[in-house]
């Protein structure tokens, strides 16, 4: 069996070799700085995972990572940089879509472990036909929208958007999402980070576990960008977006995120492309594990 | 002197107040003068003479010497009422005037000497009498509560500004340092992978050794087993298969000379920062003004590079005296500024030259420009068109003043649209300029 195919871009041409020598026993490395010759690549030739370095003179990472999304939608996009700031990071998951988000320098074993989860992924989604999701049918109910947020006007403005195609449910306790969540059809969450006083953080993060096809927007006002990059590995939330709120961005992405919810249902396999890392803080991790327990407990009473 | 109760605090007319009786006009004199005998009134200066509760003048002390000086004026007088000799224009003073206005009025209307006390009513009726030496009393209290006030707010707003101007020196430095650390990265990132790739290589190669020798060791000994021998060999060859040792050292040689070239870059990195801060270095110091561009120049590349090409005009330069390490800071200031001007990638020009008097430095972009009106307020503290958070407005306003501090001068030109430019001038003779330099706000 051939082996599968690693893209690497970076305009730093040291950082090209010393990963090529880490991966060329077990993957046939492609490595270029011109984000225009990986483009070209993509487009011929079948990458399992594409790693991009964000700072790059002709294109910043994110936008390549994009174009990667379009080009060939199976591959896995994983961001290794060094800058930590807080636009790339909402353009790597708002338009990259990345699986991870790493950080210059890395730990030789962490990335090899990343790359070769993200290799089995992208050998299952090009192993599935990329088909158009069906139109819901008529006998299906209609999709649930959970808002958490301690502001009632996103639930009232997700409303507007979404009309009576959805049923919108509003929790501002954190109790009260949970007990939502546990009921496992929610096929999109608008969260802010903090819900009265509990940072939400680790409800993000258990909810891929319960329900890899639930998306998540994260709609807040709250700019630490080292949060936004754990909730990028732990949490694969799909959406950063700031407040106030832009309706008309909240609506596109209500959107898109009901369709991908739909085909993720239809197409199970896929949900793995957004499996998450280990919650790393060790608090959340306890909460996490609370969380699952309780949803156990729950689930046995309502019977679910 | 008589003080009112509270005399520390006597804030308004209310503890000015002495519920001295008052005298009905019909009073015969002589029973008045009897009055100012008693030792209630002797701390008075004058009485009040009421009407219907109304205060229709008073009478003093000064009044009674006046007349008893005169020959049989106590038999002329003594029977009249005392109507007949009072002032009728006291000082009046209403219950709730504030304690300054009836100060004002009573220095504008009292006479010298001071023979009479003024008259308190509320609601124009008599309420009691005021020592003016209380009412001064009062006033300096109130004056000095306020001077304490005053030197308290001054004493935050100078404190305060200090946490500003030591919040601009953080930000920035923070910024650098931010910027710094992320260059460092990269390098460090190849850095450390390549070491561990050389660690597992080493592994390999070690077992391989190993493998080959006991193959040596083997082949060499005359009672070896043949099977032995073959299975070490097959082993051998696996491992040749997993691992192509020549060629993966081969490359391995390239990563250690990456490696070194990685560990250079971190290097010069920590130099720069070193350079810039100066923190080894004598305060004062006669330099090259080019060496402090350059440094500013090395320690914002992150910042510059992508957003503006640098074009440099250095000439030779006399050595300047100056504190290198504040200079620094300007020209980084200049520098990231005029990167933030530019919409698109920009032009940063940077010219050195001197005159007999002073080295020059000038610094021209090709950015958006400043309009007029922010223009003349471009060096004011606090002064800032960035959004809230990202600057303090200090930047300009610092570098201004270690200009002035070397006794140079900073000018700003600006056309909108065109770009903007600074003009940097620095005497070289600065002995004056230096001494005063520790009296200094920003500090």
């Amino acid at each position: 069996m051939s082996k599968p195919t690693l893209l690497l871009i970076d305009d730093e041409e040291r950082i090209l070799r010393s990963l090529r020598m880490l991966f060329m026993t077990n993957y046939n490395v492609r490595m270029t700085t011109d984000p225009h010759e990986a483009i070209r690549i993509l487009r011929e030739e079948t990458v399992h995972v594409i790693i991009s370095d964000q700072r790059m003179p002709v294109m910043q990472g994110s936008a390549l990572l994009a174009i990667a999304r379009e080009t060939s939608p199976a591959t896995m996009r994983i961001l290794l940089t060094g800058y930590s700031d807080l636009e790339a990071s909402i353009a790597s998951v708002n338009e990259g879509e990345v699986f991870r988000y790493l950080m210059k320098p890395w730990a030789a074993d962490e990335v090899r472990q990343v790359v070769a989860e993200a290799t089995a992924i992208a050998e299952a989604s090009f192993a599935v036909q990329l088909q158009a999701p069906a139109e819901p049918g008529k006998e299906e109910k209609k999709p649930r929208v959970l808002i958490m947020d301690n502001d009632e006007f996103i639930s009232k403005t997700v409303s507007d958007i979404l009309g009576d195609r959805c049923e919108i449910i509003w929790a501002n306790t954190a109790q009260h999402a949970m007990e939502e969540l546990a009921k496992q059809d929610i096929s999109v969450v608008v969260s802010d980070l903090v819900l009265g006083d509990t940072n939400v953080g680790y409800i993000l993060k258990t909810i891929k576990q319960l329900n890899p096809q639930t998306q998540c927007i994260v709609v807040t006002n709250f700019n630490d960008t080292s949060r936004l990059i754990d909730l990028i590995n732990q949490a694969q939330i799909s959406r950063y977006l700031p407040k106030p709120l832009n309706k008309n961005s909240l609506a596109r992405n209500l959107d898109s995120m009901l369709a991908r919810f739909h085909t993720l249902r239809s197409q199970p396999v896929l949900a793995n492309r957004q499996t998450v890392a280990q919650i790393s803080d060790p608090k959340e991790k306890l909460q996490s594990g609370n969380f699952m327990g309780m949803l156990g407990r729950l689930r046995a009473r309502i019977g679910v | 002197m008589r003080f009112t109760d509270n005399d520390t605090f006597a804030r308004d007319i209310h503890s000015l107040v002495n519920p001295i009786e008052a005298i009905a006009p019909d009073r015969p004199v002589s029973e008045v003068a009897e009055l100012f005998l008693s030792p209630d009134y002797a701390k008075v200066l004058s009485l009040p003479v009421v009407e219907n509760g109304r205060p229709i003048g008073v009478i003093s002390r000064y009044r009674f010497m006046d007349l008893y000086l005169k020959q049989y004026a106590r038999e002329l007088h003594g029977r009249r009422p005392i109507r007949h000799y009072i002032n009728d224009r006291p000082l009046l003073v209403e219950l709730d005037q504030p304690l300054t206005e009836a100060a004002l009025h009573i220095a504008e209307h009292m006479s010298f000497p001071l023979t009479e006390d003024f008259i308190i009513t509320r609601h124009g009726k008599y309420l009691g009498l005021g020592y003016v030496m209380d009412l001064l009393k009062a006033m300096e209290s109130q004056m000095r509560a306020n001077s304490n006030e005053l030197n308290q707010a001054y004493s935050r707003l100078k404190s305060s500004q200090l946490a500003l101007v030591q919040s601009e020196k953080m930000a920035s430095l923070g910024q650098m340092v931010a910027g710094i650390a992320h260059e460092i990265n990269t390098p460090l990132g190849y850095v450390q992978n390549n070491v561990a790739v050389g660690q597992e290589l080493f592994i390999h190669v070690k077992n391989m050794i190993a493998g080959y020798e006991s193959l040596v060791d083997n082949l060499l000994n005359e009672q070896a087993n043949e099977e032995e021998i073959s299975a070490q060999m097959a082993q051998i060859a696996a491992m040749r298969q997993d691992l192509n040792a020549e060629e993966m050292l081969g490359d391995m040689q390239g990563l250690m000379v990456d490696s070194l070239y990685g560990i250079g870059q971190i290097s010069e990195l920590v130099m720069n920062l070193k350079n810039f801060s100066r923190m080894d270095a004598a305060a004062t110091e006669a330099i090259n003004l080019n060496d402090c561009i350059e440094s500013a120049l090395n320690i914002g590349r992150n910042v510059l590079r992508n957003k503006v090409e640098i074009i440099k005009e250095l000439a030779e330069l006399p050595k300047l005296t100056c504190t290198p390490s504040q200079l620094n800071q300007v020209f980084l200031n200049l520098f990231t500024n005029a990167a933030q001007a530019m919409e698109t990638m920009g032009r940063l020009h940077i010219c050195s030259w001197y005159d007999e008097h002073a080295v020059h430095v000038s610094v021209s972009d090709n950015g958006k420009g400043i309009p007029q009106e922010n223009l003349v307020r471009i060096f004011d503290p606090f002064f800032t068109t960035k959004p809230v958070g990202e600057g303090t407005g200090l930047g300009l306003a610092i570098s201004h003043q270690i200009i002035q501090q070397h006794g140079g001068e900073i000018h700003v030109e600006s056309r909108l649209g065109v770009g903007t430019d600074f003009h940097i001038s620095l005497p070289f003779a600065v002995g004056n300029a230096a001494e005063n330099r520790q009296s200094t706000d920003f500090e």
